[in-house]
This record gives structure tokens, C-alpha cells and sequence, in this order.
């Protein structure tokens, strides 16, 4: 870092001599990394061209990776010390970085930068942001989900007063209110049609724990006794257990409003679709689904209609008759790492994206809501008589500032997101109609408490010794290379084998070499890390057997998972096998045209990961899905071989993907439709099998069962016992399916191994603890493959040495 | 004449048993083809017309501006993303191919000591899930200055391939007849020439295999170049992609269309690949 005086003097006579016009801007690059999405990222690129414009010499490097790895890839450079100089952050986020800290303070900086005035931001979004007293990140937009979106021609419709936000809701509808009660209009808006089917849906939410979250917290209840550093759980207050009791009945028994898989199967995936198609006349969201809505409904297209937000309903209590609100919120910010080498830049860039420019190009797009009340308050925001017509939608658009000042952040605390998941999991049958909020919430807040009180115990663990932990790592490969060898270490090799061994390391040496350098030293470090305690940042602490033994007796979701897992496993590999066989068969037949039909059968491997997942959902949607239209007809009345009674015993059509007996089998069939992959392997196998084969057992009168059964079977059982052999390997680690389709529910019913193992790791950032789980699957898929490895016997190899 | 009428029999059988098997490939054909196909509909649809219709609907009026955006977005360069994407796959699949066969001829045709126990170790990298593995990974790739280069995920191809790939063509060369490699070796033929001139030439279609999966996992990957290409220029068409289906932020419309255009060329190396699948060791000439 530090340059010798004479290279500096001769720098600086080169750069006052005009002899080094580039060093002369010596530019400072900045890399900024922000999760949004196309149509933000397309504002926030003229940002930081503008922002280059006014600082010469500083250039931005815009980087966007979406959300849900953002800070799998954030922890990832922080560990290898190439974190970005500045990020995005939220909330709920921003705790784990300061606490370790990652990120520098802000205050210093603030207080050198005259004219800067911290009390322009809404002041909950600047609390939310602080950790002990510091303030880590810069808010740059304030999210309240405390927004309805309302259609005005229904209101029309139903005679109904158009809501100004002064309304409440209450757990029952109140008719004398008219449209000051929520609960009222939410039920004089919906339309059921004679056969009790709902045409039209009063009030949808985007989340229905959103929802919930509203109709707890306006109540005045909250999840937690402190958001920041909590250590006491409130799920079982009367008000929380009736809130959830409420929002269910809303759904189920009132069908006032679409249930948790209706409202993500319906037409494509949000309530914000279900509003464009006018098929629910309310919804509440955030502000961010503007750009969409009006994308959809220009004015003067034929899909236009008249729409405006206002605020979500308060509560009144009924014994004191005061009103009161609360907005479950989201929001986020910029800050800058602690490793930045330009912190000065780093907080110009940060006052320039969070500031006036930033806010006032995403409030111009309608993306965000300022952070700055002046400028939530302002015509960039609120639409004026100059606003263009497109431009004009929503208009109400001053409620926003008032639902800025009702918000409730989620707690702040970084093990939020796993106390809260362990008790969520456990209330999606509250919404499901299969328990009741009482039992559902006692049980989860029990389990979660358990969590809790280990989490909150402090240990008191040594540091790491990595001199001890390299000899152990050395010696670890010493022994390997040891246990491959000792079987052999009496005979007496022959001059031949010698020679054979020799050439066979020239062979080996890509894979040797590459092992060496690439995989072992990972390896070996994940091995000493499933020891201590680790959270990517810190230094590790050593905590012995510690992690084994929680993993085997004191985590509440490991066996759950590896239940899962193994049922998964049994079932879904050999029917994938026989499967893909099948399959493999049908197109080694002689047919004209047999490359187009191999490759349709391969698309399924080939399409977007994205797009398969969306149509699997259609599928398996309980009304009008694929498959409940297949075995119940179109009316849901038929019951093909019984079947309906069988799966949904209350008369209901089953709703796969949302029942806790029907979701793992959904995601087992799902794996069926991916067998492309082993298909492919065993139809290279089929093709290896000469033509004369056959014909010579057709000439001894052999039929198709035994030709199969002599022939082809042996033949091909190279690949079947590759595909057997992989496909458990693979089994064992599934993850994707239901990262994407269940994310683990309902309760549980699909959270394999890998989930839990991911959301330790990156989400809870136990990386010590998610080693010591890797290691026992790997003990576990060695020993089951050590034992499949028995039937190697009854392969049939043809050049078997 | 009973002659005739067992011949006509026969050919009776054969037709219902084609007629069967061609409706059981074009039954196969629709059920497979739903994603691409609803890919397709879903990206030739109207933001509104999205909105507003199920998902597989075929749209009243084709529209094409979905992939012109795509193709025109300048926060998200198509061409240049598809051919850092082309560069990536094409490098890996030459390296996973060169030094997978190498290995698995080693496995599958040489008898040297601590072979078998050397084989469960090679097996046994792939049973370590790769998350915890990642962070020194990275560190490792930081160390040698490769993080923002295209080399994390190239140069290891050339090193092994990987087991699954090593373990595939493993098992088809234990295939190829032992009489082939053992005529060879009485003319005096090394481990290289039997490599190169008998096992190499026999296995098209499972080298083939290996190409093709291995080209499309390139193609596909996504967590690899998101953590190693920090700089968006080197990003490729997977993690440009991602730019369309942001949490909260779903852009269907342009997804779909990135989508299609992204699978095209899989589709095309796939059906041009899938022609070497075919007649692989058959042709031996033995007996």
C-alpha cells in the first residue's frame, strides 16, 4: 500500500507535466451490487451514469443478483475478501453484517458531510437501520405492505361508497358501518355463483401472512418482546391465535377471499394478476406492483378500468373506541463494507443513490417509495395536473406517506428468519383448514422457544487452532492414501503390473492433479469446520463432537428431514429408473422421425427451470389443475377408480402441493417427468446392443420377455447401475424441487436434508454446524453406496478385466 | 395357406404393435413438450393478455416485442452474454471429454494397484453437497487471482471432468468386448494406442452423452457464474436471466422470451448431438 516518497514525487511532477493524462483521473472504480429486478435496474443505470457525470474520476460498476442469492454471494466475496464496496441491504438483513462487522458505521461520515439532514428520512426506516446505536445503512425506499388496491367500477357496482381509508375491519362484517367496515365490503364484494363456486373475490391478499401480520399487529399485538435482541415469543397471545383463526375462516368458510393455493394457482402466480383480470376487486401489496398494473391496464385498452389505492383498514378496539393501524413493512438501503478501499467514494455514492437523485428517478418510475418524506410528499411522487395520463394511475397516492408513518419492521434480530420458520411451517395447516390457530401455534411457539433458549446460550468456546486443524487435515489425506493402497501392501508386483501402474498415473493425472488442487483442500476444510463454530466472517471457534451431537439429539428438524429424504429416496429412484428404461425402450424402436420424438422427450431437461416449476403448479392446482381435472373431470364429480375418495376422504378435490400427505408424492412424480438424463444414458446403453443379437435369438424362437430379459437387460445393466448408483448420490441431496415448488411445506411435509443443511449455512449463517450436517449425509450416501456397490456383481460387463 | 395366414398374422401383430408404439410417442411428445411449449405461448403474449389468460392459452395475437426487448435491453447484452456462454460450455465440454475419457480408460481397461478402493474415493466426491464447499472454493479461486475470470469454470473440466462424467464412461468402456483390447495388445499395442485407436473411436455415442449433458450444464449453470463473474460483462445468458424473475418483480413476458431464446440452442445441439448416440459399439465386427 504504502508507495516510497521518490515514486511519489515523480508521480506527481509526471501528473503536473500532463504526462500521464489516464493516471491523471486515476479513476476509482466502485463496484455497487443491488438485487433489483430488470425494470429498476434499468433507472438505477441512468443513476449512476448521472452520478459519474457529476464525480469525475469515480466510476460504478452496477452489479444486480436477485434476492434470494444475494447474500449467499455477498458472505461468499466477504470470506474471500473481494466484498463490493458498496451493497444493497434491508432490515432484516442488515444485523448479520453489522454485527460481525462487516459494514461501517455511518455516523462519522454523516457528521463530517455538511448539510446533510438524517431527519428528512421517515425515522422508523433510519431506527431499523441501526444496531447498537449505529446507523449501518442509508435507507433508500420505505416498503409499507399496507396498501389496498381497489377496482372502482366494482365498487360502483355494489353501490358501495369508494374507501377513503378511514375504515376498520372487524372479525365479523358489520353492515351498519357500510363501507367503513372492511369485513363488509370485503363480503358485499364477493360474487358466488349458484353451484356456491366463487366467481369474484372480495379482497385478496399478496401474502396471506401479510395479512395476518396486519390483523395482529393492528390489534396492537406483536411477534416479539424486543425486535432488535429478542428472547421471549409472543405466538400464543389470545390476539395473535384469533388473528390467525380470522384469516383462515376468511378463506376457507367465508370464501371472501382466495386461500393460500388459490391465490398462487389461479391465473399466473400473485394477487396482483387476479385484480388486472378483475376476478378479486381488492388486494393489498406494497407500492412496487405499480409498474405492473399499469403495464397491464393502459388506458383506453380494452382491459382498462378505473383503480386507486388506499390505506388498509385500522382496528377499532371495542372497549376504549380508538383506532389503530399498523403496516407490516419492508424497505432497504445502501451500505458500505468495511473492506472498501474507497471509503470517501464509497460514501459519496451511497449519499447519491439514497439520496435526492436516487429516490427521485425510482419515485418518477413508481417503484419505490421515497425514504425521504420531502420527496414522498412531492410532485415526483404524488401525481400533479403535469403527470402524464399513464403516469396518473394510482392516484391516491399521499396515502403512501401515511402508511409510512403506521409501519412495523420485522424483527431485526439475524435469527429472526429461523425462529420465525420454525413456527411458520407449523401454521400453513392453520390456513390449510387442517388445525386449528390454538393447536398449531402452542406447538410451533414450543419447538421454536426450544430453538431459542440454545441459540441465546453463549459458549464459551476456544478459538481454532489451524495449526492443529492442518495436521489433522494432512493426515487425514496421508490416511486415505494409506486405506486405497493397504489391501496391496504384501503382494509382489510383478515387473509387468509395475509397468501397468506407472502408465496408469499418466491416465490418472488429469483427475489426480486436479483433485489435489481443486477438491481436497475444500474438502478437508469443510471436514475441520464441521468442529467448530463458523459464521463465514468470524474467525472460526472450536467446538468439538458440539455440532454431531446437536444434529443428532437436539435439532428439532433433523430427523424430519432425513425421513423425508429417505422416503423420497426409496420411492423416487427406482421409479425413475424403471421409468426412464421405459421410456428408453419406446425410443429405441425403428420409427421414421425418431430424432424429432427423442428430443421432445429430452425438453423437459432442456426448458427453464422456471417455466417448468410455474407449470407444475398449474398441474397440480386443486380447482382446474391437470391432473384433479384428469381423475374428476372437468366438475370434480368423477372419481376414477375410486381415487378421488381415497385421496381427499372430505370430499374436496385434493390440493397436492398443499396437503402435508400429498406433497412429497407431487414432488416424486414431478422428479418422474425429469428423467431425461437417465433416459438418454440408457438409450446409449440400448444402442450399444448389436442389431445381430436379436436376430440370432429370433431365429431360436425366443420371445420379447426373454429376449428382453437375456438380451437387453444384461446389456444395459452398465447404465442401469450407473443410473442407480447416481441417481441415490443425487436423491440424497435434493434440493431444487422443493426450494422452488414447497419451500419445505406444508408443515414440513418436504423439507429435505439439503433445505435444512442450506438454510443453516447461508441463512442462519451456521456454517460449522451445515459442514457437520454435509458430513454426516456423506458418511450416510458412502455406506448406502458401499452397499449398493454388492450388486456390481450382477452387471454384466462385456470387457470385464 | 396357413402359411399365408400366419405370415399375414404376423404382419397383423407388427402394424398393431408400430400403430402402439407411434401413440405412445406422440402421447409422450405432448406431455413432454408442455414447458417449452407454454415457454413459447406465455412469450408471445401481451403483458395484459398474461395477466389475463391461462398460461398455456395460445395468444389471439402474436407479439414479438418480448424478444425484441429482450434482444435490445442494454441492461442485460443478449449477444454478448451468449457468447461468453458459448466460450464457457465450449471449453468445459472439450475439457470434460479429453480428460474424463483418459481417466475412466484407466478405470474401466487397466489392472493397477488400489484401483477399485481409488474408485470409491473418486465416487465419494460427488456425495459431499457442494454448499459447504463453495466458501473455500472461493477462497481457493480468490488466492489465485481467478475470481472475474472465466477460469473457475473451465480449467477444472480439464482436470477429471468430474466423477459423474468419469463414472459414465467408465461403464460403457467396460462394455467393449475384453477380445478387442486383448487382440491389440498381442500386436504389441500400448494403454495409448488401445486408448486412442480402439476404445476411443467404439465409444461415439457415450462420449457423445458426456459432451451433450455437459454442454448443457454449462449452459444452465447458474450458481457458478454468479459467484465467480462479479463483473456483468463476463456474466452469461442464465444469470442475465435472472435479471427478468426478481423476487416481487416477475417480468413473465420477457422471462419467457429470454427463456426460449436461451433453450433454442440447446434444443439444436441436443438434436444434432443425439444422431452420435446412436450406434455406438454395435459395429465391432467380432464373431
Amino acid at each position: 500500500m504504502r508507495r516510497s516518497v521518490f515514486h511519489q514525487a515523480a508521480l506527481a511532477l509526471m501528473l503536473g507535466l500532463g504526462l500521464l493524462p489516464a493516471a491523471a483521473r486515476a479513476d476509482v472504480e466502485l463496484r455497487l451490487v443491488v438485487w433489483d429486478g430488470d425494470e429498476s435496474l434499468r433507472v438505477l443505470r441512468n443513476v449512476t451514469q448521472e452520478f459519474e457525470k457529476a464525480h469525475p474520476g469515480i466510476k460504478v460498476r452496477l452489479e444486480n443478483v436477485d434476492y434470494r442469492y444475494f447474500f449467499q454471494r455477498l458472505l461468499s466475496q466477504i470470506a474471500g475478501n473481494s466484498a463490493p464496496d458498496v451493497a444493497m441491504l434491508d432490515p432484516q438483513n442488515m444485523q448479520m453484517f453489522a454485527k460481525r462487522g462487516s459494514l461501517l458505521a455511518l455516523d462519522p461520515l454523516i457528521a463530517e458531510t455538511p448539510g446533510f439532514r438524517l431527519d428528512e428520512y421517515y425515522d422508523p426506516i433510519v431506527e431499523v437501520h441501526r444496531w447498537q446505536d449505529n446507523l449501518y445503512v442509508l435507507p433508500r425506499d420505505i416498503a409499507p405492505i399496507g396498501l389496498i388496491y381497489y377496482n372502482k367500477r366494482l365498487f360502483q357496482e355494489a353501490g358501495l361508497a369508494e374507501p377513503d381509508g378511514t375504515w376498520t375491519w372487524d372479525f365479523e362484517p358489520r353492515p351498519e358501518l357500510g363501507s367503513k367496515c372492511f369485513t363488509y365490503v370485503m363480503s358485499r364484494l364477493t360474487k358466488k355463483a349458484a353451484d356456491g363456486k366463487v366467481r369474484q373475490w372480495g379482497f385478496a391478499p399478496s401474502w396471506t401472512g401479510a395479512f395476518t401480520d396486519t390483523v395482529v399487529f393492528s390489534q396492537g399485538a406483536r411477534y416479539v418482546d424486543n425486535p432488535a435482541a429478542f428472547d421471549t415469543l409472543n405466538f400464543t397471545d389470545p390476539r395473535v391465535i384469533r388473528a390467525f383463526d380470522f384469516v383462515a375462516s376468511l378463506a376457507n368458510d367465508k370464501k371472501w377471499m382466495p386461500s393460500q393455493s388459490e391465490l398462487t394457482s389461479v391465473v399466473q402466480s400473485t394477487a396482483v394478476d387476479l385484480f388486472i383480470a378483475q376476478r378479486v376487486a381488492m388486494y393489498q401489496c406494497g407500492i412496487w406492483d405499480v409498474p405492473k398494473i399499469r403495464k397491464a391496464l393502459k388506458p383506453g385498452s380494452k382491459e382498462f378500468f378505473e383503480w386507486d389505492i388506499t390505506l388498509a383498514p385500522g382496528y377499532k378496539d371495542p372497549k376504549t373506541g380508538t383506532i389503530s393501524r399498523a403496516a407490516p413493512t419492508g424497505g432497504s438501503g445502501y451500505g458500505i463494507l468495511a473492506s472498501t478501499r474507497h471509503p470517501k467514494e464509497a460514501w459519496l455514492l451511497t449519499q447519491w443513490m439514497a439520496g435526492e437523485p436516487g429516490m427521485r428517478a425510482m419515485a418518477k418510475a413508481g417503484i419505490a417509495q421515497p425514504a425521504i418524506k420531502r420527496l414522498a410528499q412531492g410532485e415526483d411522487w404524488i401525481p400533479g395536473p403535469n403527470t402524464p395520463l399513464e403516469q396518473r394511475y394510482p392516484a391516491n397516492r399521499i396515502v403512501t406517506d401515511l402508511a409510512a408513518r403506521e409501519v412495523i419492521f420485522p424483527p431485526t434480530a439475524d435469527y429472526w428468519m429461523e425462529i420465525s420458520g420454525l413456527v411458520f411451517s407449523k401454521t400453513e395447516p392453520i390456513y390449510l383448514g387442517t388445525s386449528t390457530a390454538e393447536a398449531a401455534l402452542t406447538e410451533g411457539e414450543r419447538i421454536a422457544s426450544q430453538r431459542l433458549a440454545t441459540i441465546l446460550k453463549e459458549e464459551a468456546l476456544p478459538s481454532f487452532d489451524w495449526r492443529i486443524g492442518g495436521t489433522v487435515g494432512v493426515l487425514l489425506l496421508a490416511a486415505t492414501i494409506l486405506w486405497i493402497y493397504w489391501p496391496e501392501r504384501r503382494i509382489k508386483r510383478s515387473p509387468a503390473q509395475r509397468l501397468e501402474n506407472r502408465i496408469s498415473l499418466l491416465f490418472l493425472a488429469p483427475w489426480i492433479l486436479g483433485t489435489l488442487l481443486f477438491a481436497v483442500g475444500p474438502m478437508i476444510f469443510s471436514f475441520l469446520m464441521s468442529f467448530t463454530k463458523w459464521d463465514i466472517i468470524q474467525a472460526a471457534d472450536f467446538r468439538g463432537i458440539g455440532n454431531y451431537r446437536e444434529a443428532l439429539f437436539q435439532d428439532p428438524r433433523f430427523w424430519t428431514t432425513v425421513k423425508v429424504t429417505m422416503v423420497y429416496t426409496v420411492v423416487s429412484v427406482p421409479l425413475g429408473m424403471v421409468f426412464a428404461l421405459a421410456l428408453a425402450l419406446l425410443l429405441n424402436t425403428k420409427v421414421r422421425g425418431m430424432p424429432v420424438y427423442r428430443t421432445f422427450f429430452y425438453l423437459p431437461a432442456l426448458a427453464s427451470a422456471v417455466a417448468s416449476a410455474l407449470i407444475w403448479r398449474k398441474i397440480f392446482q386443486p380447482e382446474g389443475g391437470l391432473l384433479n381435472s384428469a381423475l374428476f373431470g372437468a366438475d370434480g364429480q368423477r372419481n376414477l377408480l375410486g381415487l378421488g375418495s381415497w385421496l381427499a376422504p372430505g370430499g374436496e378435490l385434493p390440493n397436492w402441493l398443499g396437503d402435508e400427505r400429498l406433497a412429497l408424492p407431487s414432488l416424486i412424480i414431478m422428479s418422474l417427468w425429469g428423467v431425461g438424463g437417465g433416459m438418454v444414458i440408457l438409450l446409449a446403453g440400448l444402442q450399444g446392443i448389436p442389431d445381430y443379437y436379436y436376430e440370432a435369438a429370433t431365429l431360436d424362437g425366443a420371445g420379447i420377455w426373454s429376449k428382453f430379459k437375456v438380451i437387453t437387460l444384461p446389456l444395459v445393466s452398465p447404465s442401469l447401475f450407473f443410473t442407480l448408483i447416481t441417481g441415490v448420490i443425487g436423491s440424497f441431496q435434493v434440493f431444487t424441487q422443493a426450494f422452488v415448488m414447497t419451500q419445505g411445506g406444508p408443515n414440513d411435509a418436504t423439507r429435505f436434508y439439503m433445505l435444512h443443511l442450506y438454510d443453516q449455512s447461508f441463512g442462519s449463517l451456521r456454517m460449522g454446524y451445515a459442514s457437520a450436517l454435509a458430513w454426516l449425509l456423506f458418511a450416510a450416501v458412502f455406506v448406502v453406496t458401499r452397499i449398493q456397490w454388492r450388486l456390481n456383481k450382477y452387471v454384466y460387463y462385456e470387457g470385464a478385466p | 395357406m396357413t402359411m399365408d395366414r400366419a405370415a399375414s398374422r404376423t404382419r397383423i401383430a407388427h402394424r398393431a404393435s408400430r400403430a402402439v408404439i407411434i401413440l405412445l410417442l406422440a402421447a409422450g411428445c405432448l406431455v413432454f413438450a408442455m414447458p417449452v411449449y407454454t415457454s413459447l405461448a406465455m412469450s408471445l403474449k401481451t403483458p395484459a393478455e398474461l395477466s389475463t389468460t391461462a398460461a398455456w392459452s395460445w395468444p389471439k395475437a402474436l407479439t414479438f416485442a418480448n424478444y425484441q426487448e429482450v434482444l435490445s435491453n442494454p441492461s442485460v447484452d443478449f449477444f454478448r452474454l451468449f457468447w461468453n456462454t458459448v466460450t464457457i460450455s465450449t471449453l468445459a465440454t472439450i475439457g470434460t471429454v479429453l480428460s474424463a475419457s483418459l481417466v475412466a480408460y484407466a478405470f474401466a481397461k487397466m489392472n493397477f494397484s488400489g484401483r477399485d478402493r481409488l474408485f470409491a474415493v473418486m465416487l465419494s466426491t460427488m456425495m459431499l453437497p457442494a454448499i459447504v464447499t463453495m466458501i473455500p472454493t472461493y477462497i481457493l479461486f480468490k488466492e489465485l487471482r481467478w475470481v472475474n475470470t472465466i477460469l473457475p469454470l473451465t480449467v477444472p473440466a480439464f482436470f477429471g471432468g468430474g466423477a459423474f462424467n468419469i463414472f459414465l464412461l467408465r461403464q460403457f468402456f467396460m462394455g467393449i468386448p475384453k477380445e478387442l483390447d486383448e487382440a491389440a495388445k498381442i500386436e504389441g499395442a500400448g494403454h495409448w494406442t488401445i486408448y486412442s485407436r480402439v476404445v476411443m473411436p467404439l465409444s461415439g455415442s457415450a462420449l457423445a452423452t458426456v459432451g451433450v449433458f455437459c454442454f448443457i450444464y454449462n449452459w444452465r449453470d447458474f450458481m457458478g457464474p454468479l459467484i465467480y463473474l462479479n463483473d456483468p460483462q463476463l456474466q452469461t445468458l442464465e444469470t442475465g436471466l435472472a435479471t427478468y424473475n426478481s423476487l416481487r418483480a416477475e417480468q413473465w413476458h420477457l422471462l419467457m422470451a429470454g427463456s426460449i431464446l436461451v433453450t433454442i440452442p440447446l434444443i439444436v445441439i441436443f438434436f444434432l448431438g443425439q444422431r452420435y448416440f446412436v450406434k455406438g459399439i454395435s459395429m465391432t465386427g467380432l464373431k
